[in-house]
């Protein structure tokens, strides 16, 4: 009589799972978007004779039902934990690194010599044309190498900054990464998200500042205004762990002076900072307004000097920390601008010319960078 | 329709279990047949057709050889059974493959027909065949029933990726069948250990595959070649023994007895042993229907070595349309060859472990054949296997251990007979604790391998859209 009513059971809890779910998931409303995800999901597709032979209605409703699937983000965080259980440092391209962290993965083999040789041909025609400075900065792997999991690859970034010091030249190249090895064990990049710190950022400057022999303006690294702290961004996302916020700061000495910020040629605010960003996932667009194809600042220093910077998201926080030093920036951001770059160059050159600077992470750079005529 | 989804598990299976535990026991295959066609025609609607012709044919060679049984016309009717089976699978399994080989051997250009292959087409060709094969030999009696027979040929848990069920097997199961409790629960749970395999086992480890097979071969250490084909090697096999625990289990909730399909491969002695082991229904196919046929080890000792390099040859294009299965065959046909001739005595005379090594480096080898289809590919990845190509070790190979270690270990073990022999220890102990943690474990296990299946399908489609990633 036991084996009856253990069998009873087995099969009572299996079908009992299945149904529950089942039940669960058809009276469960569709969502439109995913906030863990960041997206838009699938939606409910149409039954059309040529979909249903075709076999693509049931591929859109396969993506549909798991996309709605009820407790979708719980499910997520299970295969998570039980990931985590099974000792393992990698979760959809992120690093689970030591003191906390989490740092993006690039590995070497996406990354091929001849996408490096087109992005460096670019790069040393931009530098020819223009005396133009390189600043490339290393990612969070590159530098935070002794909180990688043991063994992690990298795509090794010092080789590719060698070669690109080699091409342009000393002069019109900015050491980055030797700066911020130099501060490895300070907050330097977020520890849920892929972009530097305002500190890392000031490193940056202070390496910037040494290569052109200025005198940095002086930041107080220890009285920083905190604008939030709880910014979870793109590396909490993809890992969807339960994870504490990063701090995000700025510096004071960047809002000490009036500035006029115009975004692509439109909108005129008085400040590099965006509040509204702070209530979104998308924190980072604290800085600069997120991700403009064209901005335009003018600072209260009028020294008459204009700089003219070729960027990435990176970009945005020390962008604040050159004001000093200029008259007026341009930022442009070729991901979003889509005219030719040498011809907005020429328009907006004043008679005595601009400094211009290249600033982008290696990825980006070897993702993105272009330079058109 | 795959059953390691979220359509499969939380659509397909509770609305066809309901109707079908619902309806009377005279009403049972009708539901079964129409739960099988649209489980078929979901997302693959036209080859239905395909997949119903190939019913009506056999259902009505089947008739006409038994009919004139006995008589020359029976001959007639399998060969044409036989025929139309092997034609239908040569033209959409193999149409590419052979114009590909006429257009390279003779400099032609014939355009290729780019068909999609049908799903399970090589399981219920062969199905099919065995049935009109027995009825001509006797071993089995006719079905008259159309609606059996259409059962037989389209029931959904083997459909689509076997065991290759014999027709005399199922045929009483396929009139009277009894469905009760213990069968469901048998059943259910093995379907659920089944699908752990597949999704926390194989896809699991299958992911270490996928990235090493996908670098160049060059840049391969050996380490790395190693632990990747050892990687896709467990893939397979929780793959493969996954899905044929899946459609067993969801066959004896049915009320049917699919036999065994896998028997701790990984575990054998010698490559014949393997071969009695893996895939069994397809290996014990091809011997009733091909190797014993040809005269098996009856005509003399050359006779049987040319059958089975016959079998093998065949066993490895029945895999896939390409030359690497073909390969892939020979290199079995070879080993087991050796065996037959003296390597089979030498290791009966060594300790087993000698011979589970031996089995493994050939399997191993194997599998590059199967899991890498272009001939550079494979001969760079053997190299690379022994030292041909880059280091003996490399960070990116001490990555991958160190992060698949526990997996590793998991699918090894996994893969032993270890496991089921300490549950049946447990439940036979006698003693209350031994007793008490089998029925805990049996409460608690099926549950959890369920839920941790579903978060990893779930998981799989997983996808952070990362518009403000820069």
């Amino acid at each position: 009589m036991e084996e009856k009513s253990n069998a009873y059971f087995t099969a009572a809890v299996i079908a009992a799972i299945l149904l529950i779910f089942t039940v669960a998931d058809l009276f469960h409303g569709d969502r439109i978007y995913s906030e863990t995800e960041n997206r838009l999901l699938a939606t409910r597709p149409s039954v059309t004779r040529k979909a249903v032979f075709s076999g693509k209605f049931a591929e859109d409703y396969e993506a549909y039902v798991t996309d709605q699937f009820a407790g979708r983000d719980k499910w997520i965080a299970i295969k998570t934990q039980s990931d985590i259980a099974l000792q393992k440092k990698e979760i959809n391209g992120v690093y689970l690194g030591e003191d906390d962290y989490l740092i993006e993965q690039h590995l070497p083999e996406d990354y091929s010599d001849l996408q490096e040789a087109k992005r460096t041909a670019l790069l040393q025609k931009l530098v020819d044309q223009w005396d133009a400075l390189v600043m490339l900065v290393p990612t969070a792997d590159n530098v935070l190498t002794d909180k990688l999991p043991k063994y992690a690859p990298y795509y090794d970034q010092e080789a590719l900054l060698e070669r690109i010091a080699a091409q342009v030249g000393g002069d019109h190249f900015v050491d980055t990464l030797g700066m911020l090895r130099l501060h490895a064990n300070e907050d330097i990049y977020y520890r849920n998200d892929h972009h530097w710190t305002s500190l890392g950022a000031y490193y940056g400057y202070l390496a910037w500042a040494e290569s052109r022999g200025e005198e940095p303006y002086s930041y107080r690294t220890n009285a920083m205004t905190t604008v939030s702290e709880d910014f979870l961004g793109t590396l909490q996302s993809r890992t969807n762990l339960d994870r504490k916020g990063d701090t995000i700061q700025y510096f004071r000495g960047t809002v000490k002076r009036p500035v006029t910020v115009t975004y692509d040629f439109d909108r005129v605010t008085d400040t590099f900072y965006e509040e509204a960003y702070l209530e979104t996932k998308n924190q980072y667009g604290f800085f600069l307004d997120d991700n403009h194809a064209f901005v335009q600042i003018d600072t209260s220093y009028h020294n008459g000097k204009t700089l003219f910077v070729i960027k990435d998201s990176y970009a945005n926080t020390m962008i604040p920390l050159l004001t000093p030093h200029y008259e007026r920036i341009y930022a442009v951001d070729l991901r979003y601008y889509n005219g030719k770059l040498s011809t907005l160059m020429k328009q907006v050159e004043p008679e005595n010319g601009m400094d211009v600077l290249v600033l982008y992470n290696c990825i980006h750079f070897l993702e993105d960078f272009s330079y058109t005529e | 329709m795959v059953f390691s989804s979220v359509v499969f598990l939380f659509r397909f299976l509770p609305f066809f279990f309901l109707l079908y535990f619902l309806i009377p026991k005279r009403g049972k295959n009708y539901v079964l047949f129409l739960g099988s066609l649209f489980f078929y025609a979901w997302g693959e609607p036209v080859y239905v057709l395909l997949m119903l012709f190939s019913t009506v044919a056999d259902y009505v060679n089947g008739r006409l050889i038994w009919r004139y049984r006995g008589k020359g016309r029976a001959k007639f009717f399998l060969i044409l059974s036989v025929a139309v089976n092997l034609l239908i699978l040569c033209f959409f399994k193999y149409a590419d493959f052979l114009i590909q080989s006429v257009n390279v051997l003779a400099g032609t250009d014939i355009p290729l027909l780019d068909l999609p292959l049908p799903i399970g087409i090589s399981f219920y060709t062969f199905q099919t065949m065995s049935y009109t094969i027995d009825v001509y030999r006797g071993d089995t009696k006719v079905q008259r029933n159309i609606l059996d027979f259409g059962v037989y040929v389209t029931m959904f848990p083997q459909l689509i990726a076997g065991p290759i069920v014999k027709y005399r097997s199922v045929a009483e199961e396929l009139h009277r069948r009894r469905i009760d409790i213990f069968g469901i629960s048998r059943g259910a749970k093995r379907f659920v250990v089944g699908l752990a395999k597949k999704v926390l086992l194989a896809n699991a480890i299958g992911q270490l595959w996928a990235d090493v097979s996908a670098a160049e071969t060059a840049e391969l250490s050996v380490l790395t070649a190693w632990i990747g084909i050892l990687a896709f090697a467990f893939q397979i096999y929780f793959d493969f023994s996954g899905y044929s625990d899946m459609a067993i289990g969801l066959g004896e909730i049915l009320g049917f007895h699919f036999p065994e399909n896998f028997d701790h491969p990984y575990v054998s002695g010698s490559v014949t042993e393997f071969w009695r082991r893996w895939h069994i229904s397809l290996g014990s196919w091809f011997r009733e229907y091909v190797y014993i046929p040809l005269g098996g080890n009856r005509k003399g000792l050359p006779r049987q070595l040319l059958n089975i390099l016959i079998v093998w040859m065949l066993t490895g294009i029945w895999h896939g349309a390409g030359w690497n299965y073909l390969f892939w065959g020979l290199w079995f046909a070879f080993w087991l060859v050796l065996e037959k001739l003296f390597l089979g005595k030498v290791l009966k005379a060594l300790p087993k472990g000698i011979g589970i090594l031996y089995n493994t480096v050939v399997v191993l080898m194997g599998w590059v054949l199967f899991g890498l289809d272009t001939m550079p590919q494979i001969q760079g990845y053997l190299g690379a296997m022994f030292g041909l190509g880059g280091p003996l070790a490399d960070r990116r190979g001490l990555y991958l251990m160190r992060e698949y270690l526990t997996l590793f270990v998991i699918a090894a073990i996994a893969s032993t007979p270890l496991l089921e022999r300490l549950v049946k220890k447990l439940e036979d102990s006698g003693t209350g604790w031994g007793i008490a943690l089998y029925r805990l474990g049996e409460k608690v296990f099926p549950a959890l391998l369920l839920l941790l299946s579903v978060a990893g399908i779930v998981d799989a489609a997983y996808n952070p859209f990362l518009y403000f990633r820069f």
